[in-house]
């Protein structure tokens, strides 16, 4: 099924064919007809695209893009958000996202310039260029690739113990979203048992974060509307999550606490737990309380409320991941659609709004802080007992000589095409990686697909035609971060 | 509007008493603590395992030390017997945020600091607008700055002020690890800010680069690109630590644990002279009026 969608895609013109080809990691998520998984089948393909079958077929020719050398320029950084793009087509800094590039915007009053990439309502370095008639926004390029470090070529050849310490940078507030998907995906790799335990602590720190990011996108959505006490008291519930971190994970931001085969944090007292749980819940308690109050402050939904609407087939077509997706209806969520181990067992109710603007992805937002808060009860209630860590304690020939990974050792296990693909929600949404390891266990390569590069289309699309003055509401509702998708 | 007033009320107050008082053990990360290199067992060990290279040790120079504006805090030389303290020891911490052991790059801007500062000081001290501007973070630090003007650390009570535009800013903070597209962003921006203008370079990568030391589109550290005057290492520094820096940036904080050693003794008696100058003439013209 997966290889006739691909094979559509070769007919369709150059951007269709970028676009459509995002929605392939999506549909690997989902079952077929007969229910079988095809997981199998995206690595297949994967394969292929490695050894350049697939892709060449894939990516346009300097003839279909057009003539200039510009538009070349444009249509490869639009199709750079796949994640299977060879490195060359996005390494240019201030690449733009563009969805119209053969688009002329030029005319009597329209008004094109560039913003940034020092923005200051964004506190990252990353630009946006505009097309504006007027106040209305009638086109919005995001200018990405400005901080990108080459996280995916620099640790090629590492170990994947190292490896680790460059992923989790890759976005420093998705972290534990980061470090868990790459630790997952070389365990698997492996093949290295985790234990129970350190699977369960690691949910744990991907709700925490998850609560902190949607206190911060909220906060920075009131701080627009110049509400700024509701701001500072959200702000300063976030500071209480952060402190939670520090305390229990030993980081603010959750740096360092995963390694490969389990994690260093300790959560095997009842006490820790329980205090733990009591001070998420109380600051959910107070957000709901917070929220409550400003749901009666019209003027602040009206800033919110049918500002950057985005629907329900543009967010399929042009791949939205995450609360912009189920802000606009679409009922996916890595952790009921395609669950890693504990999210199979607990229960995560899955929020979606249909309203598509602001207003619905800020709702997604607000209830996902109380239902991440009902899983990390779950999660801390039922946590497995026993070690968090494999070998903690007991000399485990393998597992030794797979970590350490000494130049002589070849784990017989691995072979040339092993793959191990691990998909979770992070904050922002769907998190792909994808990681090839060599027979010493060393990576071959690493290919991330960020949650907010899928979702850089999706914010262009939904600004056209809003006024200026709300591009602020918009960028904080989308929950981008370009340290995330330049990686 | 009256919910809001009472909610205010009934939260107390939860600014840090910083400056005044020192930070309490929930303001500081378990992570801003240095490794202690007293107990060090194996520093060739540590060295090997150091990811940004820290760790420093050369046993024909007799050279061991740690650099803290390399170190990521990741723990890792725990293994060869490098030990981060447990215990919750406020002073520690603050004195890793300047503490720059030796490493010769920091030392030799140091006397150029001292005369540049014992003139602007107190031009800053009352009102002071801070810019930041990201080079190549993670994110993390970029955090970490704004939760400044959260309501526990709350900067603004000091006196210091975010700015959106450069013509406005009397300090640039520089966080993440220069990137070559920055390299000119940050030169302009630097330019654009009137002098005296203050660099406060915050977190390990800016410092040295950190962990991203060796990626493809590292230029270099950033005070190679533009003066640096003060460093916050950390992975990133907490908030408590970069508002250590802003404040000794400001030389506001008299101490000589910072990388930059303040002219404390001559600074207040200039002032307080000045003071006594300025008391004196306006009581002489109240007697004359």
């Amino acid at each position: 099924m997966l290889r006739k969608f691909v094979e559509q895609i070769v007919g369709a013109s150059p951007i269709s064919k970028a676009i459509q080809l995002s929605a392939v990691f999506k549909i690997a998520g989902e079952h077929d007809d007969d229910g079988r998984d095809n997981k199998e089948e995206i690595l297949a393909i994967w394969a292929d695209i490695e050894n350049n079958k697939t892709i060449l077929s894939l990516v346009p020719s300097v003839e279909e893009l057009g003539r200039k050398p510009e538009t070349l320029l444009l249509c490869q950084s639009s199709l750079s958000f796949l994640p299977l793009l060879i490195k060359s087509l996005y390494s240019t800094p201030g690449s733009q996202i563009d969805l119209d590039a053969h688009g002329l915007a030029e005319g009597y009053g329209i008004f094109t310039f560039l913003y940034g990439p020092v923005t200051f309502g964004v506190p990252e370095a990353g630009g946006f260029k505009f097309v504006t008639y007027g106040e209305r926004i009638v086109k919005v390029a995001p200018t990405i690739n400005f901080k990108r470090r080459g996280i995916e070529q620099s640790i090629v050849g590492m170990k994947p113990d190292e490896a680790l310490l460059l992923v989790e940078r890759s976005a420093g507030n998705f972290s534990a979203s980061y470090s868990t998907c790459f630790a997952t995906a070389v365990e698997d790799s492996l093949r290295i048992e985790t234990p129970e335990a350190a699977k369960w602590i690691r949910a744990v720190a991907i709700e925490l974060e998850r609560i902190y990011n949607h206190l911060h996108a909220f906060a920075r959505e009131a701080e627009a509307a110049t509400q700024s006490v509701a701001a500072n008291q959200v702000h300063a519930l976030k500071e209480r999550v952060l402190r939670l971190n520090a305390k229990y994970f030993g980081h603010r931001f959750l740096f360092g606490f995963n390694e490969i085969g389990g994690v260093k944090c300790d959560l095997s007292s009842r006490e820790d737990r329980e205090e733990l749980f009591s001070s998420v819940r109380e600051i959910a308690k107070e957000f709901s309380e917070i929220v409550d109050y400003f749901l009666s402050s019209r003027i602040f939904l009206d800033r919110l409320q049918n500002t950057a609407r985005l629907s329900k087939e543009d967010a399929l077509s042009l791949g939205a991941v995450g609360p912009v997706a189920r802000g606009s209806g679409i009922d996916w969520d890595d952790r009921q659609s395609y669950p890693i181990e504990p999210y199979s067992d607990i229960f995560v109710p899955l929020e979606t709004s249909n309203d598509g603007d602001a207003m619905g992805r800020m709702m997604v937002r607000i209830r996902e802080v109380a239902s991440s808060t009902v899983a990390i009860e779950e999660l801390l209630d039922r946590l497995p007992a026993g070690k968090t860590k494999k070998g903690a304690g007991e000399k485990n020939a393998e597992f030794q000589s797979t970590l350490s990974f000494s130049a002589t050792t070849t784990t017989s296990s691995l072979t040339q095409s092993d793959f191990s693909l691990c998909r979770i929600e992070s904050p922002s949404g769907d998190l792909i990686q994808i990681v090839k390891l060599d027979k010493r266990g060393r990576i071959k390569s690493l290919h991330i697909r960020p949650p907010s590069f899928a979702n850089w289309l999706s914010f262009a699309k939904s600004l056209e035609g809003n006024v200026f003055t709300d591009f602020q509401f918009s960028f904080e509702s989308f929950g981008l971060s370009y340290a995330d998708s330049d990686r | 509007m009256k919910l809001w007033v009472l909610r205010g009320l009934k939260k107390g107050m939860l600014t840090t008493k910083f400056p005044k008082e020192q930070p309490t053990q929930d303001e500081l990360s378990r992570k801003s603590f240095p490794p202690t290199p007293s107990k060090v067992s194996d520093w060739e060990r540590g060295r090997l395992i150091c990811p940004t290279g820290a760790i420093q040790y050369d046993s024909q120079l007799a050279k061991s030390e740690i650099d803290l504006g390399k170190c990521i805090y990741c723990q890792r030389c725990s293994s060869a017997g490098f030990e981060f303290p447990e215990t919750r020891d406020s002073t520690s911490a603050l004195k890793a945020t300047f503490a720059t052991n030796g490493d010769s790059a920091y030392e030799s801007d140091e006397r150029l600091l001292f005369e540049k500062y014992s003139k602007l000081w107190k031009s800053f001290k009352k009102s002071f607008h801070v810019l930041m501007i990201d080079v190549g973070s993670c994110n993390a630090c970029n955090f970490e700055v704004l939760n400044l003007s959260n309501p526990y650390y709350d900067f603004n009570r000091l006196g210091i002020f975010f700015t959106n535009s450069p013509k406005h800013a009397d300090a640039l903070i520089v966080v993440g690890a220069l990137n070559k597209a920055m390299v000119d962003v940050l030169k302009r921006t630097y330019d654009n800010i009137p002098s005296p203008k203050l660099v406060i370079s915050v977190g390990a990568c800016s410092i040295s680069g950190g962990i991203f030391q060796n990626t493809e589109s590292f230029a270099s550290p950033v005070r190679k690109v533009i003066p640096v005057d003060v460093v916050v290492p950390g992975c990133p520094p907490t908030p408590i630590q970069i508002l250590q820096g802003l404040l000794i940036a400001t030389g506001r904080i008299k101490t000589t644990e910072s990388f930059v050693r303040a002219p404390t003794d001559i600074e207040e008696t200039s002032e307080q002279e000045e003071e006594e100058k300025n008391e004196g003439s306006s009581s002489f013209k109240g007697v004359s009026g």
